[in-house]
């Protein structure tokens, strides 16, 4: 698409916009791939819509104030980008986007407390941990609160569990075969601690020795794609500092949107003297599905115990993974490897489940539609477990799942291989 | 087309909504009070959002209104008559010939929340609105045993509405027919604001209609024709050193006796923006490579009408490949659907053309494009529905970097081609803006007064989609 963007006046994150804008030939394919645009029906709600406003903001033409509601309401789900055939990055866009343009926002007071709480919390597990706490206390409350806040309280699980620190080198058992740094992740170290516990689990099993470098922190992917550039900045920064990609075969994640938002660092510090280490550091950046499935392909993997009954799992591809990182086979080939369990594909698939990073917060009434109809579609397949890979749809789909009166297990990939290896599936 | 519209592509020029000021605000507001605001778009971010289609920009609307049934668009209809503005239909926008793109600031009606749609098993009919997006009638059909045939590359995204005012055709459409062939009866809503029901016997208005790309009514609603689906399909794919050699294994083939259900040819780019984007291991150093489908009732036939498709492409001095299942075969498909926008990723721009010649004249008219490429410093792809001789012989270009007289010139010389061996400038994808200059190349003045005089007698006042198919007034003398 043509364009008349100030390049030279945006820097690197302006030629990152420009060149997705370039390489849309507004074809319209992408439309039927967007969650938005199958609840709203209207083209600003849409990729090719909110490219041609963003290119309109970009050259002046067009307030910000007057894109933002649109562009607000995209998921960043990045189901256009797989059904793109011209190659448009528009993750890249958006996200450079919403840095370029937060600053300039014009912002409610309660819209701000709001995002600085989740921008102060997510990336500390403790602090998260405790309010997640404080925000089950105020459950019973949420008839009379507004939607704004009944919407996080939702999804806030039964129970929070405690937190389970992790040791910093987690020793290959048996023939060591690699060794890899794992990054821990923080909403879902208080939410779901399982999640690494089973990892680092299923990886010494398979003779993996396991390091948690210290100084990590957030991925910044929160930070980044709610446009709080400078923010994201100093976490992406630390990261780069913490990992040394030469001493590791790999870094891998066991969350989606971690493992997307640590492949973006290149994208994020285009243009900038980091970019070189970036892009070492993007290159060994691998999900915990993609590392053991490579495993799996050479042969290499621990064949687990068999499940003690036959097992169907409906896998759910977080947009994160299946979008944003293309990795759909590997999580699917590990499942089924495990003898008595069998896949089933869940209808409307590509769909995003609305959880979205901070989606739940901003925009509490399409995220709900889009859970509700994912539950649907899901528990249409009848399954026994549901499996994802990632903590915000496990979080989603668990509510939306559990509010159509289900009881079926929401389970991380990793958690039912780890079950398999201990003979309990 | 002139360079001027070729800049108007690069949209500019007709970009920055002048007014939104006087008339548009009243347009809005009517309607707004007619249809309540969740139908109507009045703001700039809005508006913006519905002044372009796959190929081109135009101009801004005033205002946008998103009906959900037929008396909605009588009301939309007739207040724009009342303000005096133009009206233009839109579906998906996927329209590669600026059918959507609006030539003047007005209003725009878009079909994509008319989706309503019922299956008639035991009529083997559909019933859709016209913003249903096409695969979906061959989704809900299925289950009752039944399909609706025509399939443009784009059936994921484009409408029954706009499918029906271009008369799209698609792979399928060699052996099945296009669009227009599965209509039953029509729902339309005229320039007046009357809404009209029409069938097929007596006149056949519902056939002036189809194709008319806005131009003479807007499309509410269709009664589609639907089949059940061929019980065996097969598929393969043959790749060529030469671009000529897979057009004359194309001939071959049919003189030899075989009607394949698709017969699709890419070239060499096309191939390989697709690989770029699909990576399934197409030939990439091929020239040309060819798709066939062969379906029917009975395996043998299927099989026999395959084998003769092969035989021809081997005789050409082909390479050919049998899909080995039918995920296989799908993905071949795929492939062939992605080439168009993939071709984005050669160059942002281009300029698309939509030729039909007689088959007999394939090979000499692909390689004489393909010479006019070779010649030229601009990027020529060509791909198509080679079975019905219809070829999308594709300009890619950069307006920032290269000459739009250069690109205007070319298009030109592959028309010409196509018209030298007794071609014609549209099979599918309708005349738009983009081709109306065309057009009198094309039509004798005699038959271009016929054509003037239908419009005016359903659009006397010009309201309807104007500067679309036929040139200005005085232009064809
Ligand atoms: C990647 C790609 C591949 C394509 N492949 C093919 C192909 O194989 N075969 C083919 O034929 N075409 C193809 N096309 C072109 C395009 O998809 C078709 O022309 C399609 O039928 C347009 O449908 P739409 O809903 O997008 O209509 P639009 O583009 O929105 O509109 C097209 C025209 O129809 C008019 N219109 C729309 N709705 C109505 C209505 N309800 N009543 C009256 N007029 C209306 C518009 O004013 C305009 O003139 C392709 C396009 C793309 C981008
Ligand atoms: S599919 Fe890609 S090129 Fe086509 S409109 Fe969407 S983003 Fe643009
Ligand atoms: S990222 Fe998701 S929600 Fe946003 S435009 Fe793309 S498909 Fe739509």
């Amino acid at each position: 698409m043509n364009n008349d963007i100030p390049v030279q006046a945006l820097g690197g994150q302006g030629e990152v916009m420009a060149h997705a804008v370039d390489a849309c030939v507004h074809c319209g394919f992408c439309l039927p791939a967007c969650p938005t645009y199958a609840l709203l029906g209207d083209e600003m709600d849409s990729p090719r819509g909110r490219i041609v406003l963003m290119k309109e903001v970009l050259e002046g033409g067009l307030p910000l104030a007057d894109a933002a509601p649109h562009l607000d309401r995209c998921l960043g789900c990045q189901a256009c980008v797989t059904a793109c055939p011209s190659g448009v990055p528009y993750g890249e866009l958006i996200t450079a986007f919403r840095g370029w343009s937060e600053p300039q926002r014009q912002r409610s007071a309660l819209d701000r407390s709001k995002r600085w709480a989740i921008l102060k919390a997510l990336p500390a597990p403790r602090l998260f941990s405790v309010a997640a706490r404080v925000g089950q206390f105020a459950k019973p409350l949420a008839p009379v609160l507004p939607a704004a806040l009944r919407g996080p309280l939702d999804l806030l699980p039964e129970s929070v569990p405690a937190m389970q620190p992790s040791a910093k080198v987690t020793p290959a058992r048996g023939m060591q075969r690699g060794r890899v740094a794992f990054l821990v992740g923080c909403a879902q170290q208080a939410l779901a601690p399982n999640f690494n516990a089973a990892t680092l689990r299923v990886l010494a099993r398979n003779g993996i020795e396991v390091v948690i470098p210290d100084g990590q922190g957030c991925c910044g992917a929160a930070a980044l794609h709610t446009g709080a550039r400078d923010e994201a900045l100093k976490l992406v920064r630390a990261n780069l500092n913490a990992f040394n990609p030469d001493d590791f075969d790999a870094i891998l994640s066991n969350a989606a949107g971690c493992g997307a938002g640590l492949k973006e660092y290149p994208m994020v510090l285009h243009g900038e003297p980091d970019e070189t280490r970036a892009k070492a550091f993007a290159a060994k950046v691998m999900d915990i599905s993609e590392y053991l499935n490579t495993l799996l392909q050479n042969g290499e993997l621990e064949p687990p115990v068999p499940a003690s009954r036959p097992l169907t799992v409906a896998y759910h591809d977080a947009c994160h993974l299946a979008h944003a990182q293309g990795v759909r086979a590997a999580p699917r080939a590990l499942l089924r490897h495990i003898p008595g369990v069998s896949v089933l594909e869940v209808p409307e698939g590509d769909l995003c489940c609305g959880s979205a990073g901070t989606y739940n917060l901003e925009q509490p009434d399409l995220a709900g539609q889009l859970g509700a109809r994912k539950a649907k579609n899901i528990l249409s397949t009848t399954p026994d477990l549901i499996a994802s890979g990632n903590i915000g749809c496990h979080t989603q789909i668990q509510s939306h799942v559990r509010r159509q009166g289900s009881p079926t297990p929401v389970l991380h990939t990793i958690e039912i291989l780890d079950r398999a290896y201990r003979g309990e599936l | 087309m002139s360079t001027e519209k070729l800049a108007l592509t690069t949209n500019s020029s007709a970009r920055k909504p002048a007014s939104a000021g006087g008339a548009s605000n009243a347009l809005a507001a009517d309607l707004t009070r007619a249809l309540g605001p969740r139908k109507v778009l009045s703001n700039l971010s809005e508006r913006l959002n519905y002044r372009y289609d796959a190929i081109q920009f135009g101009a801004t609307p005033l205002a946008v209104v998103l009906p959900e049934s037929t008396e909605d668009v009588v009301v939309a209809v007739r207040a724009a008559r009342a303000a005096g503005v133009p009206i233009v239909g839109r579906g998906a926008a996927s329209g590669l010939s600026g059918g959507a793109a609006p030539l003047e600031p007005g209003l725009v009606i878009s079909f994509t929340r008319m989706t309503r749609l019922t299956i008639h098993p035991e009529r083997r009919e559909a019933t859709a609105q016209a913003g249903v997006v096409t695969l979906a009638v061959t989704e809900a059909a299925r289950p009752h045993g039944l399909i609706y045939p025509p399939d443009p590359a784009s059936f994921r995204t484009s409408t029954i509405g706009g499918n029906l005012a271009e008369n799209a055709g698609g792979p399928m459409c060699f052996k099945y027919g296009v669009s227009g062939d599965y209509v039953r009866a029509l729902e339309f809503v005229d320039a007046a604001g009357e809404v009209h029901r029409l069938t097929r016997d007596v006149f056949d208005l519902a056939g002036l209609l189809i194709g008319s790309e806005g131009t003479l009514g807007l499309i509410t609603e269709a009664t589609l024709r639907l089949i059940p689906p061929p019980r065996f399909t097969r598929t393969l794919m043959a790749h060529f050193p030469e671009v000529g050699a897979c057009a004359e294994a194309v001939s071959r083939a049919i003189a030899a006796g075989a009607v394949p259900s698709k017969l699709e040819f890419m070239d060499r780019a096309c191939t390989n923006a697709v690989e770029d984007y699909l990576h399934l291991g197409l030939p990439r150093d091929a020239e040309a490579v060819l798709l066939v489908d062969t379906d029917g009732e009975d395996l043998d036939t299927v099989q026999d009408e395959l084998r003769l498709v092969e035989d021809a492409c081997v005789a050409s001095g082909g390479t050919v490949r049998r899909a080995a299942t039918d995920e296989e075969g799908a993905q071949l498909w795929r492939a062939r659907r992605s080439v168009s926008p993939a071709l984005g990723r050669i160059r942002p721009q281009r300029m698309n053309e939509d030729i039909v010649v007689p088959r007999s004249a394939l090979p000499d008219v692909v390689r004489e494009i393909r010479a006019l490429g070779d010649a030229s410093p601009l990027r020529l792809v060509q791909f198509g529905h080679i079975g019905d001789g219809n070829l999308h012989p594709n300009i890619l270009f950069d307006p920032r970097t290269e000459d739009a007289h250069a690109v205007h010139d070319l298009a030109h010389r592959i028309a010409l081609v196509a018209i030298r061996h007794g071609g014609v400038l549209s099979g599918e994808h309708g005349i738009g803006s983009m081709k109306r200059d065309f057009m009198t190349d094309a039509v004798d003045p005699g038959t271009m007064q016929a054509l003037r005089g239908v419009k005016r007698a359903l659009d006397p006042s010009g309201a309807l989609n104007p500067g679309k198919i036929l040139p200005a007034e005085g232009v064809d003398g």
